[in-house]
């Protein structure tokens, strides 16, 4: 049998279970803002974001896996665009791009031009500094790790802050060398 | 059709954000917790429901406003209608769900946040306390809807019969 | 000519007031807007002498001055909107569609997580958003 080539995020997307996207953006603005409160150190605040999407990540990859039918990419190329193309689509129903890879394909940059995360939001002038979708950065993250990838995740553009896009980097800081897993039971 | 998101990025989001304050900002003080989460559940209702209400008639009692969010404002969040609905005619509703959508979906393991076994708290009861943490978050958007329509109130879930929760509504006299 | 619109929270608190002459007749028009609060009030608390469907938010003509006709929209959450123009000849679908947009960009503004319930709109998206509806009243 000829192998299963990975589904589209678009197939993807309209077979799995959807929920409207006010519910989603409007809790994840709670929580944002609540933690403002709670916090009140935005530095502190961006920390937590990123905590709490590491550990989303970590959990959705193995619904990315199984949905996807992505065996898991060795390249680390190979990954950035999955994550682009196929991972957006299929969770936020989104798509996003993969530029500005340096040299020795370990850096590049995931740009974002609609976000389902933001709509509504306009960020006040006190929360200067606040990488409101730093929840993402954290998802990107844990995913990765889960394939062996360890990286770095930061914001380099963002629409709240001014910019005309939302740009992750995505730098590769080290690949650990697959451990085979226990085979998935189907 | 408005814009749409994955499911699970809803229950994955609600599971890290009960987590983070049940389990990392408040580990030992539960009420407080609770508080925080009931609080953005809170927020999202009083928006929702400004959202949800936008093309209809104002309610003229509040029966109306308890029917409007067995029905039409649980099936634009959980895809279903409450499946029964008991009122004590002096202010105390009761709204069942009998297969409450997100105590199905999501499973609350206290494994992933915490691999020890201890033998002096049984998973059980573990699992039983955060899934009550976890319904301080629906209890919220409740109150937010209600609040907003001019109705104050205090809301609490039973799920002494699972998968069937009920939500209790007692509205301020 | 659209000269002023507004949104009153329930507590009667303005949220958002905004007038579009370049007259200096600001203070009228708040004036104006203020004194509509009650016939609102009026109009809710005696729902059969209205000429509207039972409880729809939109009000209809409020009441007309010599200058003016004052419209009303009162929301399930007790949000009441605004609109004083200077037309004599007003169409009644107009209205309805400006109020609608009104209340949707309304609903947007106030679904920003940092917007504080009942405090003023401050958002500069709403701002401009409503200069456009009002820009294109009764256009299409």
């Amino acid at each position: 049998m000829a192998p299963v080539g990975p589904r589209s995020g678009d197939a993807i997307f309209s077979s799995i279970d959807r929920v409207n996207a006010e519910l989603f953006t409007l809790t994840y603005g709670a929580i944002v803002r609540q933690l403002l409160t709670d916090l009140e150190e935005v530095e502190e605040v961006n920390k937590q974001l990123d905590q709490m999407g590491y550990n989303i990540g970590i959990r959705l990859i193995d619904e990315f896996l199984a949905k996807s039918g992505v065996s898991r990419c060795v390249d680390f190329k190979e990954t950035a665009e999955m994550i682009a193309k196929v991972g957006f689509k299929m969770f936020l129903g989104v798509t996003a791009s993969v530029t500005s890879w340096d040299a020795d394909g370990t850096c590049c940059s995931i740009i974002l031009e609609d976000n389902p995360l933001v709509d509504f939001v306009e960020l006040p002038d006190t929360c200067q500094g606040l990488y409101y979708c730093n929840v993402l950065s954290g998802v990107i993250r844990g995913a990765l790790e889960m394939v062996s990838m360890k990286t770095e995740v930061t914001w380099t553009r963002d629409v709240l802050r001014g910019d005309d896009a939302y740009e992750l980097q995505v730098k590769l800081l080290k690949q650990v060398a697959e451990e085979y897993p226990y085979k998935d039971d189907e | 059709m408005g814009r749409e998101v994955a499911e699970s990025c809803v229950d994955t989001m609600l599971m890290e954000m009960v987590a983070m304050y049940s389990g990392r900002f408040y580990a030992n003080k539960p009420e407080l917790a609770a508080r925080r989460i009931e609080a953005i559940g809170y927020q999202v209702g009083h928006q929702l429901s400004e959202r949800y209400t936008m093309e209809r008639p104002r309610f003229s009692d509040h029966l109306e406003a308890i029917k409007f969010i067995c029905k039409d404002f649980w099936s634009e969040v959980f895809k279903k209608q409450i499946d029964n609905l008991k009122t004590n005619h002096r202010g105390t509703f009761v709204l069942q769900d009998n297969k409450f959508r997100w105590l199905s979906r999501v499973s609350i393991d206290p494994s992933s946040e915490n691999e020890t076994e201890d033998p002096s708290t049984p998973g059980e009861s573990k699992a039983a306390q955060a899934v009550s943490m976890y319904l301080y978050f629906p209890c919220g958007i409740i109150r937010g809807v209600l609040s907003n329509l001019g109705i104050p109130c205090a809301v609490s879930a039973d799920i002494s019969s699972l998968p069937t929760c009920s939500f209790v509504i007692r509205v301020k006299a | 000519m659209i000269v002023c619109v507004a949104v009153v929270g329930h507590q009667n608190n303005p949220l958002y007031i905004q007038s579009f002459t370049d007259a200096d007749d600001a203070l009228k028009l708040h004036h104006i807007v203020h004194c509509s609060l009650d016939v609102i009030e009026e109009r809710v608390n005696n729902p059969k002498k209205s000429g509207t469907t039972l409880n729809e938010a939109f009000l209809g003509l409020l009441y007309p001055t010599v200058n003016y006709k004052v419209y009303g929209y009162l929301t399930n959450t007790k949000v009441k909107f605004i609109l004083v123009t200077t037309d004599l000849d007003v169409r009644d679908t107009d209205v309805r569609s400006f109020f609608r947009k009104f209340h949707a960009a309304y609903v947007d503004a106030v679904s920003n997580p940092f917007h504080v319930p009942g405090k003023k709109i401050t958002s500069r998206t709403f701002a401009q958003t409503v200069s456009n509806i009002v820009g294109s009243y009764g256009l299409n």
